[in-house]
């Protein structure tokens, strides 16, 4: 592991929970030629034998954020190369730190409250981001911001997957967080090909109306427990797409009773398709995925997709 | 712009035999029915069944317009304010300085478009939106622009800016030409402005007009009757219309550069404009599955 050594003069706060990925393929390995990363955030790469391939665990000390929390994590894949980014079990979001709450008169003390996690990938011609970590799951009064930015060269490809569940559910916690916000963008040159930006809040405002209560969180995405989008994009998936596109256009739906236990739609873009899923069980939708991008495992190999989905 | 004015512009507007093209969609009520989601329990009074079907439509509406509101109202917002200062710019000035601002204020609008495009990751929404929005602007050039008479032309409150007339045109123009996709917020934001109708209004109307089409839809796929879907309006409608109108009012697109915090973060990224009913999405997505269907979104 690479520590940035220049960095230590910097005041610890402004580095906290920051990481640089930069992985280069030189000749047919694939090096990580930058791999460093501050508390909490922490990055583990184990070697796998695929050409051109590499691992890093995004992983965090306890296994999840608190409020106050910041990840900010850059990653840069070089031409050629294949990166997998995976996590290790769900990332927890804790809820905010209460304390400061009362306290919160500067808006640097209302950002102690909030967990934020920022990725920002430069992904090269003829090189693959697999971005696929376990769910998130927001523990009750969390508040979690996302963003992830994608910058690909022509000729780039990634999968990125962004999902959540309901929360600590075997303690009755059931869509009870604060907040929850994810915005994925994906840029390919100068074009903006996709912004998904999800708000997942709990409502507070008065209404004061008799007829009509607010709608809970629980009330708007009870019905299922696990929510997610996968977006693909570029050469190296097509295959990928083209099953998934197939698929998806020979689903035939009839009036239903009962809502079903699993669903999924698929949306084609120029060169790619956003992918959403909803399943009762977590189970349900990790089957699906695992399931739906076997096919990746032409471009990556079977034991470096092993890793994901476990 | 006085008052009655902008009273009569709202009844002109809220007409729902106006062809916009609504009346083809459900805005995925048709497939969140056929897939299971509109239940109401097998009770045996009746009494008990209208409350729950009321229910069950009341709580569609709600978190139909919410993630409505909260994705699109912005764009709304931005349309409706870039044409507004256009006007407010043009207004006494030269011909050729009319240019500079029109080519301006178009760049906005095609990029509060694009923006809009690449945020509605469904293609059915996307069909219906375009559909809807280069409808209105048909509508402006044929049906609010003014009439030809026998003398001079008619000389009332109403009487708009050349300038903004053209803009209209000459936007409908890039639309047919696919240069933009001319999304309904957009389209929206741009016609009412034009006629002069305020910010708030503007907004409102739109809600409303939303939550209008789910019921007429509710009663073509029979679900309710038309005489219900008249107390839901009338009772519960407008407050839940108030309620997202409210907490969307002062969003914007984030497409004007913001303020920039000293970490490179946009401050205003996680306050712009999103999808907040995931379930809509997937299920809106899959209109086009369905075996029959009588709507097209």
């Amino acid at each position: 592991m690479v520590m940035d050594t220049a960095a230590s003069s910097v005041p610890p706060q402004k580095l906290a929970g920051t990481g640089n990925i930069t992985l280069h393929l030189h000749g047919h390995q694939a090096v990580f030629s930058e791999l460093s990363y501050c508390y909490p955030l922490k990055l583990l790469s184990p070697r796998i034998a695929e050409r051109a391939v590499a691992i890093a665990y995004v992983l965090s000390y306890g296994g999840g954020l608190v409020g106050g929390d910041r990840i900010n994590l850059r990653t840069d894949v070089g031409s050629g190369a294949r990166l997998l980014l995976l996590t290790q079990g769900s990332t927890k979001i804790f809820k905010q730190r209460v304390g400061l709450r009362a306290s919160s008169v500067h808006p640097a003390s209302a950002d102690g409250e909030r967990t934020i996690q920022v990725i920002d990938a430069a992904i090269s011609a003829d090189a693959l981001l697999l971005l696929l970590p376990d769910p998130v799951t927001c523990f009750s009064d969390a508040f979690y911001n996302q963003k992830q930015t994608f910058r690909l060269e022509i000729g780039a490809s990634i999968v990125l997957l962004d999902w959540i569940t309901a929360g600590r559910v075997s303690r009755g916690e059931e869509w009870d967080f604060s907040r929850y916000c994810s915005i994925n963008e994906v840029w390919v040159g100068d074009k903006r090909v996709a912004r998904d930006a999800q708000l997942l809040e709990k409502q507070t405002q008065q209404s004061g109306s008799k007829f009509v209560p607010l709608r809970s969180l629980k009330d708007r995405l009870g019905h299922y427990s696990c929510y997610a989008t996968l977006l693909l994009y570029g050469p190296l998936v097509v295959p990928t797409i083209t099953t998934l596109a197939q698929r998806y256009a020979s689903v035939q739906v009839y009036q239903q009773n009962v809502p079903p236990d699993f669903v999924w739609s698929l949306a084609s873009l120029e060169n790619g398709c956003v992918v959403r899923l909803a399943g009762k069980e977590t189970e349900l939708v990790k089957f699906w995925l695992r399931d739906s991008l076997k096919g990746l495992e032409s471009v990556v190999g079977i034991d470096a997709l092993r890793n994901a989905f476990v | 712009m006085d008052e009655s004015t902008q009273s009569y512009i709202l009844l002109l507007l809220a007409d729902g035999n106006l062809p916009t093209g609504s009346f083809v969609a459900s805005s995925g009520l048709e497939s969140y029915v056929k897939h299971g989601f509109f239940t109401n329990s097998s009770s045996s009074s009746s009494t008990a069944t209208a409350a729950q079907t009321n229910k069950a439509i009341v709580d569609f509406i709600q978190d139909s317009l919410g993630t409505y509101a909260r994705s699109a109202l912005p764009f709304v917002s931005d349309a409706h304010i870039a044409m507004s200062r256009h006007n407010s710019m043009t207004s006494g000035l030269e011909e050729s300085l009319h240019r500079d601002s029109e080519a301006s204020t178009l760049q906005q609008i095609k990029d509060l478009d694009f923006l809009y495009e690449s945020m509605t990751l469904n293609e059915v929404t996307r069909r219906a939106s375009k559909a809807q929005g280069v409808a209105l602007l048909t509508l402006f050039s044929k049906g609010f622009s003014s009439p030809l008479m026998p003398h001079a032309s008619p000389n009332t409150e109403l009487s708009m800016s050349a300038s903004l007339e053209h803009f209209v045109d000459h936007y409908k123009l890039i639309v047919r030409r696919e240069e933009a996709p001319g999304h309904l917020p957009i389209c929206w934001g741009i016609l009412t402005a034009t006629l002069g109708l305020s910010l708030d209004r503007s907004q409102h109307l739109h809600l409303f007009l939303h939550a209008r089409s789910l019921l007429s839809a509710a009663i073509r796929l029979n679900i309710l009757g038309p005489y219900a879907a008249q107390q839901v309006l009338l009772h519960v409608v407008r407050d839940v219309v108030a309620q997202h109108h409210n907490s969307c009012k002062d969003l914007r697109s984030g497409l004007s550069p913001g303020v920039r915090r000293q970490d490179g973060e946009e401050a205003d990224d996680f306050d712009g404009p999103a999808t907040t009913w995931p379930l809509g999405e997937i299920l809106a997505a899959r209109h086009d599955l369905q075996h029959s269907r009588i709507f097209n979104s």
